[in-house]
């Protein structure tokens, strides 16, 4: 029987913990009881650490600091990136390894698993990891030492000796790219992956060490459940000198809490994606048609499970094809999407509350609204048509669900989603250009820190502002050398 | 398939259970041909039905599967024509009401749609109204339940709670006093879980107790301890009530040395955390309320209920059911209520064991929606498939608010900020 390995560890610490913990892999999304009644559940393990065992393995990786340092910031993104090349080279070993591995951990249908490993692995190639370090610091060589600013000051750009990455989510990928930004500033890194995103954290962090033991000596993956880090997170909180967290408000608040107040924290809290459809491009079908399957598209992504699938789109009216029809034409493409990339079974949470949705919107039309509610045979994906445009976005469509709505004009948007705007992560507008600059001061007045197209929504580029930020300055602090 | 192994289940029951069932009362017949009669009399039939149902339960007599069924199906074939949106529901989805014959052939109505519809007969009188809790911001809808009879409302509530919290020989109904941890309804007064406890104070209480929460639902402590005191001093047993948060509040507000509640005491917690306290595991906050108290861990109750449901669920601790540890206790509702445990992809029953979305089939909604398809997750343990007459008993995994939903796009409710009072009431 299969074993999942939820670990990576550098070489010489593999023998630090104390002992391996199992439980079962049960489907993806299920509760540990699901899984503990699921005969055909995988086991997954990870080593336990005791006090001991973490802190050997702490200092190991700060060990690994200096061999970082000898490296220039940009040969590291070379060789880094060197590694992310072969995750999107279809012909690797590792690439297969990767799909396999990620459709059986997160659940994802082969063909998403395939869609997701191919569009993360475009972001860790040499030339756009290189264009991140480029984005974030123009003069690149601040990471390897002093450089002189034009004020007269020299300043150095130091990532630390070590840093804690939590993931909590369940959108694969995530891991990794933290990895290569820990790395990318030279600091070592010990990342506890989400339960649903070891896989690629796992083969990142061993193909890097196959490649380039220096560069594999900094960085350790070590999943646990979430409340069982035991002594490696309280060691881990204790000691690192960047945490960064992925995952739910009350995680973030227990982690803040538990972390030393002198150690930098950056949260990348709960987010989600919404859409605006302008009318002048519903004035022909066609047209209107490749805007709903570019949603669609963005939409079925990770299964809808990321922050950057479109949840809900408000739809101009006035065009030729009127918001409800093109609701219509979106879910023809979900169900195309859903035939061709099935998605996987959904959690119980999120599968109850579709059932809400659903029942409630049909009940809503039966009681004489305009709401509609589209789907297929499957009952992973829906789209919910809701006649109020006005009304809060109150709670985030579970999977593949997405919310459209009618609005008389896109203008009105921004005041709509002013109060949630703290939870917007991206704005996908489809609109005419004459109208997108303006329309975007608008979304930027209330908050939003990404306006792209739904051909883009769902695959920022590796340079991308997350949450606003700019990921690798956030890992660094500024020494500074005055005359 | 499922009226049949309800009915085996049911044969069982009957032969194993020396309790009266309800099978044998004069009602049966009423049911015939009843769906012909013009609707007010239709609900004015099914209102008597259930109104003896509940005054036989008091009396020990229990509703059994195949009564219990042919009454549901009634009730659910007087709201498909009494609510013309849920008719129209119905009838879209391709269910002949008139055709029914099992309990997964009446449409649960999702809790959610509370929201958006007034889940209430065409035209009726509305006497009360209560919503479900919602954020401090308001700006999310909130669930409301419009209740048309109070009176059949206070029966369900009293019948089931009187018959588990005060069935202890000797207890003398009118010498208890009950202290609410929740403010009363003069702060609250759309809130169902402070109308219950005003119910139990007004038909329980010797005039002593009373409520004892604030307007943003803080503990009085002072008051409470002094109402304490008093009860100490009378040597009257009280009935301590109050949501989980509240009594998370209560303890970290309480000073060392508060005085043990008297002999015969009983709490009852009705869950909900939801940001209005720091979360505590169950069996913690049991242990430090019987510590705090001196009312042992097997006199602390957990309600279960929620604003779209006039009936309520117990832990059957105090009758020696169910066990003292909290995480292997179950809940039991009255009998005039099923529960079907239901796949959350495909909505069909799941097999004993298997968890699932919670479906309550609650004879005491004859007004809204005799059945509510809630976002709670339970399933019923192989022991209790056992022991129990079908569909009664079930062990709560966690509520639909509490689960969390994977993912980094979801939970907007967690990001609009503090939430209201109990998990959703």
């Amino acid at each position: 029987m299969s074993v999942v390995r939820a670990f990576q560890l550098p070489p010489s610490t593999e023998s630090l913990g104390i002992e391996l913990v199992s439980e079962p892999l049960g489907p993806p999304g299920s509760s540990p009881f699901q899984a503990a009644t699921t005969a055909t559940a995988t086991p997954i393990v990870w080593p336990a650490f005791g006090r001991d065992g973490a802190s050997g393995l702490l200092d190991a990786l700060r060990s690994a600091k200096a061999s970082l340092d000898r490296l220039p910031a940009q040969g590291i993104a070379d060789k880094v990136g060197e590694v992310g090349e072969r995750f999107g080279d279809p012909a690797d070993a590792i690439r297969l390894e990767a799909e396999g591995r990620v459709a059986l951990e997160s659940g994802l249908s082969a063909a998403s698993a395939g869609l997701v490993v191919d569009r993360v692995a475009r972001e860790w190639s040499r030339a756009r990891l290189a264009s991140l370090l480029q984005a974030d610091f123009p003069d690149p060589s601040v990471l390897d030492g002093f450089v002189r600013a034009d004020n007269g000051d020299s300043i150095h750009a130091v990532g630390g000796s070590l840093s804690f990455h939590i993931g909590s989510g369940n959108v694969p990928g995530v891991g990794a790219t933290s990895i290569v930004r820990s790395l990318l500033v030279k600091c070592p890194v010990l990342l506890k992956p989400g339960r649903e995103d070891i896989a690629l954290s796992c083969l990142f962090a061993r193909a890097l060490a196959e490649a380039y033991p220096d560069l594999g000596r900094a960085v350790a993956v070590v999943y646990w459940p979430r409340g069982r880090g035991g002594e490696l997170e309280t060691l881990a909180l204790e000691r690192a000198e960047r945490v960064v967290v992925y995952g739910g408000n009350a995680l973030v608040r227990d982690i803040r809490g538990r972390t030393r107040v002198g150690a930098a924290f950056v949260a990348y809290p709960h987010r989600l994606s919404v859409g605006l459809v302008g009318r002048e491009l519903l004035e022909e079908e066609t047209r209107a048609r490749k805007v709903a399957s570019d949603a669609a598209e963005a939409a079925s992504a990770y299964d809808g499970r990321g922050c950057v699938s479109p949840k809900v789109i408000w739809v101009e009216t006035g065009g030729r094809v009127e918001p409800r029809e093109w609701a219509s034409l979106l879910a023809a493409e979900m169900d195309r999407i859903e035939s061709e990339a099935p998605a996987a079974p959904l959690d119980v949470a999120s599968a109850a509350t579709l059932q809400q949705l659903r029942g409630s919107s049909e009940l809503a039309a039966a009681a004489g609204g305009e709401n509609a509610v589209f789907s297929g045979s499957s009952s992973r994906w829906a789209v919910l048509f809701e006649p109020s445009p006005d009304r809060a976005i109150e709670l985030t469509c579970p999977g593949r669900t997405v919310v459209v709505r009618p609005i008389d004009r896109l203008e009105r948007v921004p005041d709509v989603i002013a109060r949630v705007a703290e939870a917007i992560q991206s704005v996908a507008l489809a609109a005419g250009e004459g109208r997108r600059a303006e329309l975007a001061s608008r979304l930027v007045d209330v908050g939003a820190t990404r306006v792209t197209s739904f051909p883009r929504l769902a695959w920022p580029p590796a340079w991308w502002r997350h949450d606003g930020t700019a990921p690798l300055q956030a890992l660094v602090r500024w020494t500074t050398l005055e005359p | 398939m499922e009226a049949g192994s309800s009915r085996s289940a049911f044969a069982r029951s009957v032969i194993d259970n020396a309790v009266p069932t309800v099978s044998t009362f004069p009602w049966l017949p009423l049911l015939d041909g009843l769906s012909e009669q013009p609707l007010s009399r239709r609900r004015e039939v099914l209102r008597r039905i259930v109104q003896q149902v509940m005054e036989s339960e008091r009396t020990g007599g229990t509703l059994d599967d195949a009564a219990f069924l042919a009454l549901a199906l009634e009730v659910f074939r007087y709201q498909a024509h009494a609510n013309t949106a849920y008719g129209t529901w119905v009838q879209r989805r391709g269910v002949d009401p008139r055709r029914a014959e099992a309990l997964s052939d009446i449409l649960p109505v999702p809790a959610r749609a509370f929201k958006d519809l007034r889940m209430l007969a065409d035209g009726s009188p509305v006497e009360a109204t209560f919503r479900t809790s919602g954020t401090t911001g308001g700006a999310e809808r909130r669930g409301i339940h419009f209740v048309r009879d109070l009176d059949l409302y206070r029966m369900s509530i009293l019948t089931t709670a009187s018959n588990t919290l005060l069935s202890e020989p000797g207890y003398n109904r009118n010498s208890i006093r009950v202290l609410s941890l929740t403010p009363g309804p003069g702060v609250a007064p759309d809130s169902s879980l402070v109308h219950m406890f005003h119910i139990w104070i007004d038909a329980w209480d010797d005039r002593g107790g009373g409520f004892f929460g604030g307007t943003s639902w803080e503990p009085k402590t002072g008051e409470l301890r002094a109402a304490i005191g008093r009860a100490v001093g009378e040597g009257l047993p009280v009935l301590l009530v109050g949501t989980a948060f509240s009594f998370v509040r209560w303890l970290d507000a309480l000073p060392s040395g508060h005085p043990e509640l008297p002999p015969g005491s009983i709490v009852v917690e009705t869950g909900g955390f939801k940001g209005r306290s720091r979360v505590v595991p169950r069996g913690e906050l049991y242990r430090a309320l019987s510590a705090t108290t001196g009312v042992s861990v097997a006199r602390i109750v957990n309600e279960y209920g929620m604003t779209e449901l006039l009936s309520q669920f117990y832990e059957p601790v105090l009758s020696g059911e169910a066990p003292e540890d909290p995480d292997r206790r179950w809940h039991v509702g009255p009998s005039w209520v099923r529960t079907r445990i239901l796949d959350p992809e495909t909505l069909d029953a799941v097999d004993p064991g298997e968890p699932g979305l919670l479906c309550h089939v609650d004879l005491a909604n004859l007004d809204s929606a005799v059945a509510v398809l809630t976002e709670d997750v339970g399933f019923q343990p192989h022991e209790l498939a056992a022991a129990r007459p079908t569909s009664r008993a079930f062990r709560l995994l966690g509520r639909g608010q509490g689960a969390e939903p994977r993912g980094c796009s979801l939970v907007m409710e967690e990001l609009l900020g503090v939430a209201g009072p109990a998990a959703d009431r």
